[in-house]
């Protein structure tokens, strides 16, 4: 009954969408919330009709009317994540943490070149942790613990030299621990819980993606 | 017998001879009209369930989406195709429209056709409605359409045609319905178009169009709705479109026009929709709009208009945000009682909410902030019962808020900060379950915050700071659940940090800097584990120690307790803070060694000055050391304790040397003075009892962490 509510609301803001709305950043939002199941109403705000999102709830713009910040933790949110998120130049803040969010972390994340905190803790996210992270020069935090990622940590990762805060913990990565760059100053905790995942690198001796 | 065999031949002749009208008679026929729709449907990729029924054992009349009508000669033939929707994927190519001379309507909408528009489609010389709008065609809109006299309807809307209109479509004298948005379509719009006398709508929005609107088009009187918008049209607002005396919709929102909007759009008395925004318009709204009865929906925001407004009464729709707009909003805006939506938004209007507001119920959103607006907001506003959202900030309205709000039951955000607001928060405030912002910032706000705020459950959003409430932090805070976002600076609120605060576990922002809090900062504090940007509860007069469970807040960014009185021990745990970017703890009465770790012993002088005696690995504080105190101090230590105790020591001794001589004398006279002496042996005994050896001892081991402080003492 939800889910058919859901559906009819959609195609409704389908109908009035092309006459009015041509923010693209609105546009991106507003593709995301078609793929989202919200069962408490927090994305009840985002009227692609509004000129920009600016006055959405949840979103955040500068004195330009463009999205910095996205603050969606802990809002019993589900569904897989697209790649329109990746339109947001200017997001800076990504808090997407502990909801039920799944599929795959779209490789488009990595075009946020304004981020400085991506935290994507405690959902149901899966495969790999996205290789384009490493174009995201502006990130400090990066959380994406407790949830089911898999593969290895992609040692393109160590080239981001602003990153303070690294945590992989509880999933289900695999291979080594990259050792250079603020890797160096990572702690254990930030890896634990990931049986397959074999300690830090040993460069020159073994294959980075042993045991993966 | 020669005669007949003449006529048979003759006759056989005859009908050789006329084989071919009969022929093409023939090609008219149903049949041959059913055989080409079967020829293009072999050419469909897919058509999902709806062309079953297309089958040549059936009469093409009962086939899914085919309308029949007979003709003069009674001949059936095909004149309707419906087939909008039905998982068409294929093209036009193979679609003999030459074979299919009858038809007046084809519809072939809404499914996924692609290739280009054949040019032969002109040979629907009878078509009088054709809709292929929203498939993926590409190439150009065949100028030969323009052949196609008798048709009224023509839409090719939303698919991804490219080229420029042509000019041939000005011959389609009988066209009403112009459908061209949605497309690639480039160039200009051709005046030749204002030829078409009979256009209702002409809707060529959302194109890449450039250039002017052509002034003929103000040709089209009996012209409904148009539509130009989301396009790249440059130049003015041509005065001609004055002359539109039918229009009723004008929407040419989205370009680059400059200029200003002509009076002569005055004249349009049937216009209901004014739709200007986003381009480069300057000038004023013409005076004379006030004549424009009709008028309900206008949006003019994001353009450089100024001046003030005309007298507009019967509005549903305003949105004006980002203008220069200027002098007092039209008093009677909502006289006809119908306004939904008034947003002035970033402009200069002065003066006092129009008086028809009062008694507005009808309203729904309202934006009015940054602008000069003033005036009584408890007298000036009413009781809105639909109104879901509304921000007033940033202007000089005065007055109290008053317990009306209470009923404006659908609210979700409710702004007027950086006024001039006084009074009480008023408790009914409490009856706005679906409030999710409140924002009161910035005015001259008296009194308690009402024990009913607990009562705000969707509330995710409270910003009370920068005014004058006293009183406490609501102890039940804590059933705030929702709340993220929290700021009660700059006040004068007394009393404890509510414990509760912890149950809001969704915070993520804190600030209750600037007050006079007291007592301690309770442990609970580490509880909202998600807060991330900020912690504040610098400038109060917090007592006792830092909590160590505030080390819990590992993904806190910045952390300011800064300016309180804060005492003990900043706790070891701290170091497990790890997302710090930031850190004051200076002007309060901190001690012992900071936490170490790589974050603290980078940070700057200034997060731990003015306290009592921190120290630790960041430069400018002294090193941290334990029992063995420094050479210079130590000597100094010692020094003090020798000037200390050597006159002690001294007395004693002779006390000693005079007790014991006492002793000795009053044993020989022990008999005849008993009574007297005793008490004064027993006097004597209790100088005896004091251990002078003992107490130097005592002196001497005394705690040196308490000798440092006395002696060592920094700013």
């Amino acid at each position: 009954m939800a889910s058919r509510l859901h559906f009819v609301s959609f195609l409704l803001l389908l109908v009035v969408y092309p006459a009015i709305s041509t923010n693209s950043e609105g546009e991106a939002l507003h593709a995301l919330r078609a793929r989202l199941s919200d069962p408490t109403n927090v994305l009840q705000s985002w009227d692609p009709t509004l000129v920009n999102p600016c006055t959405w709830f949840h979103v955040t713009c500068d004195d330009r009317n463009r999205v910095i910040r996205l603050d969606l933790g802990n809002s019993n949110i589900s569904g897989p994540l697209g790649p329109e998120l990746g339109r947001l130049q200017h997001l800076q803040y990504l808090e997407l943490y502990r909801n039920n969010f799944e599929g795959k972390i779209p490789e488009a994340l990595g075009n946020l070149k304004s981020l400085i905190s991506m935290d994507l803790y405690g959902n149901r996210f899966q495969g790999e942790i996205p290789k384009s992270f490493a174009k995201l020069k502006s990130l400090r935090f990066l959380r994406l613990n407790n949830n089911k990622l898999s593969g290895s940590i992609p040692r393109e990762l160590a080239t981001l030299s602003n990153l303070k805060v690294f945590d992989v913990s509880n999933n289900d990565l695999c291979g080594t621990i990259p050792v250079d760059g603020p890797f160096t100053n990572f702690p254990f905790q930030s890896f634990e819980n990931n049986s397959r995942l074999n300690g830090p690198e040993l460069q020159g001796l073994v294959p980075y993606d042993f045991g993966c | 017998m020669e005669s007949r065999l003449f006529q048979n031949l003759l006759s056989t002749l005859l009908l050789l001879l006329l084989l071919p009208f009969l022929l093409a008679m023939g090609s008219a026929s149903l049949a041959s009209q059913g055989r080409a729709l079967l020829q293009w449907k072999a050419s469909l990729q897919s058509q999902g369930l709806s062309l079953q029924s297309w089958k040549p054992s059936a009469s093409p009349c009962n086939w899914t989406g085919v309308t029949c009508n007979v003709t003069r000669r009674g001949l059936r033939v095909i004149t309707e195709i419906y087939l909008s929707n039905t998982s068409l994927v294929g093209t036009l190519d193979a679609l003999n429209f030459s074979a299919l001379p009858s038809l007046t309507n084809l519809n072939l909408s809404f499914n996924q056709l692609d290739g280009t528009i054949p040019p032969t489609i002109a040979t629907l010389f009878k078509m009088s409605s054709l809709d292929l709008t929203s498939n993926q065609l590409t190439g150009k809109i065949p100028f030969e359409i323009g052949s196609m006299r008798r048709l009224q309807f023509l839409n090719l809307s939303e698919n991804q045609i490219s080229g420029s209109i042509p000019p041939s479509l000005a011959n389609l004298s009988r066209l009403n319905y112009l459908l061209l948005y949605g497309n690639s379509l480039s160039g200009t719009i051709p005046e030749e178009l204002g030829r078409l006398r009979n256009l209702v709508f002409l809707k060529l929005a959302d194109n890449l169009l450039t250039g002017f609107i052509p002034p003929s088009l103000g040709n089209l009187t009996r012209l409904y709705k148009l539509a130009l918008y989301d396009n790249k049209l440059s130049g003015t607002i041509p005065q001609e479109l004055g002359n539109l005396a039918s229009l009723v919709k004008l929407v040419i929102s989205n370009n680059s026009l400059t200029g200003s909007i002509p009076s002569s759009l005055a004249n349009l008395t049937m216009l209901s929709m004014l739709y200007l925004y986003n381009n480069n318009l300057t000038g004023t709204v013409p005076r004379s709009f006030d004549n424009l009865r009709n008028l309900t929906d206008v949006r003019l925001f994001n353009n450089s208009f100024s001046g003030s407004l005309p007298a507009f009464k019967n509005l549903v729709f305003l949105d004006l945000l980002g203008n220069n707009f200027s002098g007092y909003l039209p008093p009677e805006l909502c006289s006809g009682g119908m306004l939904q939506h008034l947003v002035v938004s970033y402009n200069n209007f002065e003066g006092p909410t129009p008086r028809s507001l009062r008694n507005c119920s009808s309203l729904t959103r309202v934006r009015m902030e940054r602008n000069q607006l003033s005036g009584n907001i408890s007298e000036s506003l009413g009781v809105y019962p639909y109104l879901n959202y509304i921000d007033l900030s940033f202007n000089q309205f005065s007055g109290n808020l008053s317990a009306k709000w209470g009923k404006c039951a659908n609210i979700t955000s409710l702004r007027i900060s950086n006024n001039k607001i006084t009074g009480k928060i008023p408790p009914e405030i409490g009856q706005l379950a679906q409030l999710r912002v409140l924002d009161l910032s910035s005015n001259f706000l008296v009194g308690e915050i009402p024990k009913n705020a607990s009562m705000l459950v969707s509330l995710y959003q409270l910003n009370l700071s920068n005014n004058k409430l006293s009183g406490e932090v609501p102890k039940d805070i804590g059933k705030l659940s929702n709340l993220e976002i929290l700021d009660l600076s700059k006040n004068n609120l007394s009393g404890r940090v509510p414990e509760k605060l912890g149950d809001c576990f969704k915070l993520r922002l804190l600030k209750l800097s600037s007050n006079n809090l007291n007592g301690n900062i309770p442990f609970q504090i580490g509880n909202p584990v998600n807060l991330l940007d900020l912690l504040d509860m610098s400038h109060n007069s917090l007592t006792g120690d830092i909590p160590s469970q505030i080390s819990k807040l590992v993904i806190l960014q910045d952390l300011n307790l800064s300016h309180n009185e804060l005492s003990g021990l900043v706790p070891p745990s701290l170091r497990d803070m790890i997302s710090l970017l930031s850190i004051d703890l200076s002007y309060n009465e901190l001690e012992g060694p900071l936490p170490d770790s790589q974050f603290i012993r980078r940070s700057p002088i200034e997060w731990f000055a003015h306290n009592k005696g921190l120290c630790g690995e960041v430069q400018g504080l002294p090193p941290c050391h334990t029992f063995s105190t420094s050479k210079a101090g130590s000597a100094k230590h010692h020094k003090v304790v020798l000037l200390a105790t050597v006159p002690v020591v001294g007395t004693l001794f002779l006390l000693f040397l005079f007790g014991g001589a006492t002793f000795l004398l009053l044993r020989r006279r022990n008999n005849t003075v008993q009574d007297a002496s005793q008490k004064m042996e027993g006097g004597a005994f209790s100088i005896w009892n004091f251990d002078g050896k003992d107490a130097y001892e005592d002196i001497i081991q005394s705690s040196p962490a308490k000798w440092q402080d006395s002696c060592c003492q920094k700013d």
